[in-house]
């Protein structure tokens, strides 16, 4: 695993984004999980029924879920090039590995209100979503606010 | 008083140095600081994309203003808190750093473009022309500014 990650961050391109790209590919990887953290506690809020509350969960959803997506495709791209520049650095890295996991733990709980309790949202979707509905709101802001919190103190750490 | 004695006063106040010698506080006031600007810059597209008759149009531009106006501005605020608390606990990076006050002057722009398409909003039946599309382009152009100028803050001095 060490040769691969040494090779990856001896690729013309790491060097490129280490000796020169790193700050504005930070800078856009910002702006993109802005974006995708945003929009997400948009429709967790209303899933919570704290916000939209006249408005259709589907109608929040439906606009704002392409954003979160095209956005966090953004985020992977400038988080993949920051990640080659030091590779070996940000694998041994704690709070990188927690901001994974936690990154893991977000996408199963949207797999899982996916799956599960979206099923059913023609019965709530223009009323208080059911506690199901609820939790995974919960669950999803707390595992956001863990992914940023994580990944900001990875910058503390090199 | 100079750029620096002001930087050595702030440095030396209780609260910077509170702050300073708590471990987790600077990352924290940041994650919070994140957080806002990751609502208020969603927000922002909503509303901006709103005013070019897209994402919520079937809904009108008035009660969408009314949804995400308030909220971004209580963000801006808790922006300006946990931004003023960064500030105070190290001065020395923000105080001296041509990058800060570009990133204020970036957002003077941003609030006014924000005042200015809220009031357009709220007149009844206002339909958005090119001015107020354009006026909202620039306005979420100067938000991407402003977080820009916000991590570049970090490498320039």
């Amino acid at each position: 695993m060490n040769e691969f990650l040494e090779w990856l961050q001896g690729t013309s391109l790491a060097m490129s984004v280490s000796e020169n790209w790193f700050p504005l590919i930070e800078s856009l990887h910002v702006i993109a999980i802005a974006l995708v953290a945003g929009t997400i506690f948009i429709v967790d809020t209303r899933l919570l029924g704290l916000t939209s509350k006249r408005l259709a969960f589907t109608y929040v959803s439906d606009r704002l879920l392409p954003w979160t997506w095209a956005a966090f495709v953004a985020s992977v791209i400038t988080g993949v090039l920051m990640f080659i520049g030091n590779a070996a650095h940000y694998y041994d890295n704690t709070p990188f590995r927690v901001k994974m996991a936690l990154l893991l733990l977000a996408g199963l709980n949207m797999l899982f209100f996916q799956m599960v309790t979206f099923r059913g949202v023609a019965a709530w979707d223009s009323d208080r979503p059911p506690t199901p509905a609820r939790a995974a709101g919960l669950i999803s802001i707390t595992l956001w606010c863990g992914v940023i919190g994580f990944g900001r103190w990875i910058g503390f750490t090199s | 008083m100079s750029m620096n004695e002001v930087v050595d006063w702030l440095t030396a106040t209780a609260l910077s140095q509170t702050i300073q010698t708590t471990s987790w506080a600077i990352p924290g006031i940041q994650v919070v600081h994140i957080v806002c600007l990751a609502i208020l810059f969603s927000l922002a597209l909503s509303f901006s994309l709103r005013i070019a008759g897209r994402g919520f149009a079937v809904e009108p531009l008035a009660s969408v203003a009314a949804r995400f106006v308030p909220a971004m501005w209580i963000c801006l605020v808790v922006l300006l808190i946990s931004g003023a608390l960064l500030i105070i606990a190290e001065p020395f990076r923000t105080i001296t750093n041509p990058v800060f006050y570009l990133k204020m002057t970036l957002l003077v722009v941003a609030i006014a473009v924000t005042v200015w398409l809220a009031a357009v909003a709220r007149r009844p039946v206002e339909k958005p022309t090119v001015v107020h599309v354009a006026g909202a382009t620039l306005g979420m152009l100067v938000w991407a500014g402003i977080i820009i100028a916000g991590r570049y803050i970090a490498y320039v001095d």
